[in-house]
């Protein structure tokens, strides 16, 4: 059995007045092994953000279901979900998301604070992250003194810090220059190699393009996927490029 | 016809904003009627013929500038609320090709419409309200009523020239804030002043410093005359001290609160301390704001319902008898016995006279001087004293000196005293001395006796005070007798007194004063104690015709101390509001992500509930304890209006407080909920 299997997801969504509904994702299959590093790509309204927010556990599918590490996520209680969501899963955000009222540090502590993790601790499985990520010497700061790169980079590192089964990235280079970008990409190429699974949702070639994995979707489904095997990121990016380009031709890629 | 562009741009975003602008528009309508009713009673509402007419006029004055200084102060504050969340709308006017001129048309037609919406209403509602506002005025006054509705042309045109003065201050506000700020600025707006603050200790350390200075000012106070002295620099002491303390002082704390990592770094505090510290400095300001004005109105409210509610406790404690003479001489010789006992015999002749009957009598003679109480000395010259501060002012004591005979026969008992021994009776103050010596006078040898057995019927001596009573008063007195002041004025001065109460009704009663007051002057019928040698002058005064006076005095006080409570209380709410308002919009994003990192709904429920109601109830707190230590130093204020009721003024302040708190909380779980309502819906954008 696969670390992560997403098997025959699909949501739709009904309108709040009339009886119009929209299927957001139609029957979405795939798996990701333990270690893995996988990129999705799809244009927008591909339902990129759906699948993303129901991998997170913040939206629950209409069918179909998802197993991590053989924990079935549809079948979580609500009061248990942000329980499990903190423990299990790390989150980085196109935006970012820090909290302006926390310096760097106690943002990357918040999810740890929130499962009663003592002081002592949390410093200790601080300290080699933020060493490795480049950020020792902002820990005091508030997000509003750094830039976007290192608020990214602390964005990581509140990710890395509760050692979570997943890494979900929401278009993390979204809002990045193409420096602090290419950083970013090779900092999630380190922590991979040291066995992180993590999952990516984009549509920058450039960050597809450092995965393991691509997987494409349109229309609510997967429509493709590419694995890297031995290629190098510029002989990726290449392929992925062409694939994208039969997908816009609207051909089919077999 | 086709309205312009700039009048309907101007509509539309008044109606597209309007949970922002109805608040806003409504303080506007009530700080217009305020103004009008205080200002139509002022000019309306009080009869010449009233008693007083003039002091009520001129409080109703006073009071209606009041309102006008604050209702500027006031609308400008929360202006600024509109204008920093419409910034943004104003910077993408701007991007769109809308130029500063533009935008300045715009906002000129919103001013006009506001201030158009808002002084007719305003107008209207008090012109319709006025007359009750009258009603209850001439209630509280106890006068007469009518029933015909004016309208106060001069009280209009006065609401209609400040009120357009206030808009037009407002509008030349906002548009120079538009004017010298870029698009991005605009735009940016809402979002400014994001930097988290830092603790500012010195400021925090003198914030305390200053409140307790305050605080220690209003309790160590214990006499009215410095209690004026000092209320006012009190006032500004709490004001300032209160500002700087909440700024900078819960900025100061919840930075403690972070340094102690056991206490921070906990799931219930975390995220709640952070915030707060975020949020204190930039809300500091309107907690303090909302602390002052709760203050203002429960000092006020409690103040004056004590007041009116204790109109008769006064007058009596002033009058204490339906007739009171009082007679003044500067020589020892106009306490004789037989000047004594003329002006007694003349008196009970003349209201047997006018067919009433006398009872209840107070009657003494007394030598009075003030000195200061040093140990067991008196010090009757301050230029003998090295030093005179705020602690000397409270040595001050009236020292009666009250013939044995006099004071016997008005106890009905048959003490003889020693040549050098005193019956002390003390009134207010504390002496426990068993010898009293007067520095250049007399020394005695002290026997206490229970005062309130003594009726001295002195409603009017505001420092502390001890009847000294002795067998010779010349004997008492000799040393003190020719002492005189820097104004070479002699200190020891001579009085009788005489009260008394008869079974007559109010009108009989002041017509036998009025027959009293002019035999003693114009034709005495036995002249002999109003010697001019004696240095005589008497006064005398009827209850019931004081007791209209204070109802004037007291029910104008009450009545205005309503009114402008009503106006710090609709202040305070809508600060409140607005407060609640810009925060929700803020905390939108920040539950967003504290959401989707994995806080659960309740944990961020119970978050937002302990801070919510932290920072709301420590105005009110603050409000309760400013309102505690006020209390010794407000409760010897109305002493100087001569009521001197303690536990009325204890009441009036623990009721005012409850149902202000009451109602506190009523707009807290309002409030809260419109917060609730904007921040909620978290799971469905998520």
């Amino acid at each position: 059995m696969s670390y992560l299997e997403v098997k025959g997801i699909r949501k739709v969504y009904s309108q709040r007045i009339g009886t119009q509904t929209v299927e957001a994702l139609k029957n979405v299959n795939f798996t990701v092994e333990a270690g893995e590093f996988v990129a999705i790509m799809g244009e927008s309204g591909s339902g990129k953000t759906t699948l993303l927010n129901i991998l997170a556990a913040i939206d629950k599918p209409t069918s179909g279901s998802v197993v991590l590490d053989g924990m079935e996520l549809t079948r979580i209680k609500d009061s248990a979900i942000s329980a499990f969501r903190r423990d299990n899963l790390g989150f980085v955000f196109q935006q970012f998301n820090l909290l302006d009222t926390f310096t760097i540090e106690d943002n990357i502590y918040l999810p740890l604070v929130l499962s009663g993790t003592d002081h002592k601790s949390m410093r200790a499985r601080l300290t080699p992250i933020a060493s490795r990520l480049g950020i020792s010497a902002i820990l005091r700061k508030y997000p509003y003194e750094v830039s976007g790169g290192q608020k990214q980079r602390a964005a990581v590192a509140r990710a890395l810090i509760t050692n979570p089964k997943l890494i979900l990235a929401d278009e993390p280079t979204g809002a990045l220059d193409s420096k602090s970008t290419d950083e970013l990409l090779s900092m999630f190429t380190d922590v991979n190699s040291l066995g992180q699974t993590i999952l990516m949702v984009t549509h920058s070639i450039k960050a597809a393009s450092s995965a393991g994995r691509v997987l494409f979707i349109r229309d609510g489904e997967v429509f493709h996927q590419i694995y890297r095997g031995g290629d190098s990121n510029e002989q990726l990016y290449q392929k992925i490029s062409d694939t994208l380009t039969l997908i816009a031709a609207g051909g089919d890629v077999k | 016809m086709k309205i312009g562009f700039y009048p309907k741009l101007a509509a539309v975003s008044i109606r597209k904003n309007k949970k922002m602008f109805a608040p806003f528009i409504l303080t506007c309508v009530g700080m217009v009627m305020m103004f009008y009713i205080i200002m139509f009673l002022g000019v309306n509402g009080v009869s010449d013929d009233m008693i007083g007419a003039e002091f009520v006029r001129s409080m109703l004055q006073l009071g209606s500038w009041v309102i006008a200084v604050f209702s500027c102060i006031f609308l400008f504050y929360t202006n600024s609320f509109l204008m920093r969340r419409r910034k943004t709308e104003f910077g993408l006017y701007n991007i769109l090709g809308m130029g500063k001129w533009s935008i300045g048309r715009i906002l000129f037609w919103e001013t006009l419409i506001e201030a158009a919406v808002s002084i007719t209403t305003g107008l209207a509602l008090g012109i319709a309200l006025s007359k009750l506002a009258e009603l209850g005025f001439v209630n509280v006054m106890r006068g007469q009523i009518t029933y015909d509705l004016k309208v106060s042309p001069l009280a209009v045109i006065r609401t209609l020239e400040v009120f357009g003065v206030i808009f037009m201050l407002l509008l030349l506000n906002s548009i120079r804030q538009v004017r010298f700020a870029s698009a991005v600025q605009l735009m940016r707006g809402e979002n400014t002043g994001e930097k988290p603050p830092r603790a500012n200790w010195l400021f925090g350390i003198l914030g305390v410093l200053v409140l307790g200075c305050a605080y220690w000012i209003a309790v160590k106070i214990n006499d009215p005359i410095n209690a004026v002295m000092w209320f006012f620099a009190a006032v500004l002491m709490v004001i300032a001290g209160t500002y700087l303390l909440m700024i900078s002082g819960s900025v100061m704390f919840c930075r403690l609160l972070q340094k102690n990592k056991r206490y921070y770094y906990k799931p219930n505090h975390f995220v709640s301390v952070s915030s707060m510290a975020f949020r204190m400095k930039r809300n500091g300001a309107g907690l303090a704001s909302i602390c002052i004005l709760a203050t203002m109105v429960l000092v006020m409210i409690s103040s004056t319902t004590c007041l009116y509610f204790g109109e008769e406790n006064a007058v009596n404690q002033r009058y204490p008898r339906d007739i009171n003479i009082d007679f003044r001489f500067g020589e020892l010789k106009g306490l004789s016995d037989d000047t004594a006992e003329a002006i007694r015999r003349d008196l009970q002749k003349m209201t047997a006279d006018a067919g009433a009957d006398e009872s209840d009598v107070i009657s003494y003679r007394a030598a009075y001087v003030s000195g200061l109480l040093l140990g067991d000395t008196v010090e009757l010259d301050v230029r003998n004293v090295d030093s005179v501060g705020i602690d000397t002012m409270s040595n001050v004591w009236q020292f009666y000196f009250v013939p044995l005979s006099d004071f016997n026969s008005m106890v009905g008992e048959d003490i003889s005293l020693g040549r050098d021994e005193a019956l002390v009776c003390v009134y207010r103050g504390e002496f426990d001395g068993d010898t009293l010596s007067f520095n250049g006078g007399r020394s005695f040898n002290v026997k206490k006796y229970d005062g309130t057995k003594f009726e001295h019927g002195e409603g009017y001596i505001l420092s502390q005070f001890m009847i000294v009573i002795v067998p010779d008063l010349e004997y008492a007195t000799e040393g003190i007798a020719e002492m005189t002041d820097a104004l070479d004025e002699r200190m020891l001065r001579y009085r009788m007194k005489y009260n008394f109460n008869t079974e007559l009704d109010a009108d009989e009663e002041i017509a036998l004063c009025d027959k009293i007051n002019e035999l003693l002057y114009s034709t005495p019928l036995d002249a002999s104690y109003m010697e001019a040698t004696y240095g005589a002058y008497a006064s005398i005064s009827s209850r019931e015709e004081n007791r209209q006076d204070f109802y004037g005095m007291f029910g104008t006080l009450f009545y205005i101390g309503i009114i402008l409570s009503i106006v710090f209380i609709l202040a305070a709410v809508l600060i409140i509001y607005y407060k609640q308002l810009s925060e929700g919009y803020e905390d939108q994003g920040r539950f967003d992500i504290m959401q989707r990192i994995g806080m659960t709904k309740r944990e961020i429920k119970r978050n937002v509930n302990s801070q919510l109601l932290t920072v709301f109830f420590l105005p009110l707190s603050f409000a309760a304890l400013h309102l505690l230590f006020a209390f010794p130093i407000i409760s010897k204020l109305l002493m100087l209006f001569g009521l001197d009721n303690v536990a009325l003024f204890a009441a009036t302040t623990g009721i005012s407080l409850c149902v202000f708190a009451v109602f506190y909380t009523i707009v807290y779980f309002v409030t809260a909920s419109a917060y609730y309502k904007i921040v909620s819906g978290i799971g469905e954008r998520a």
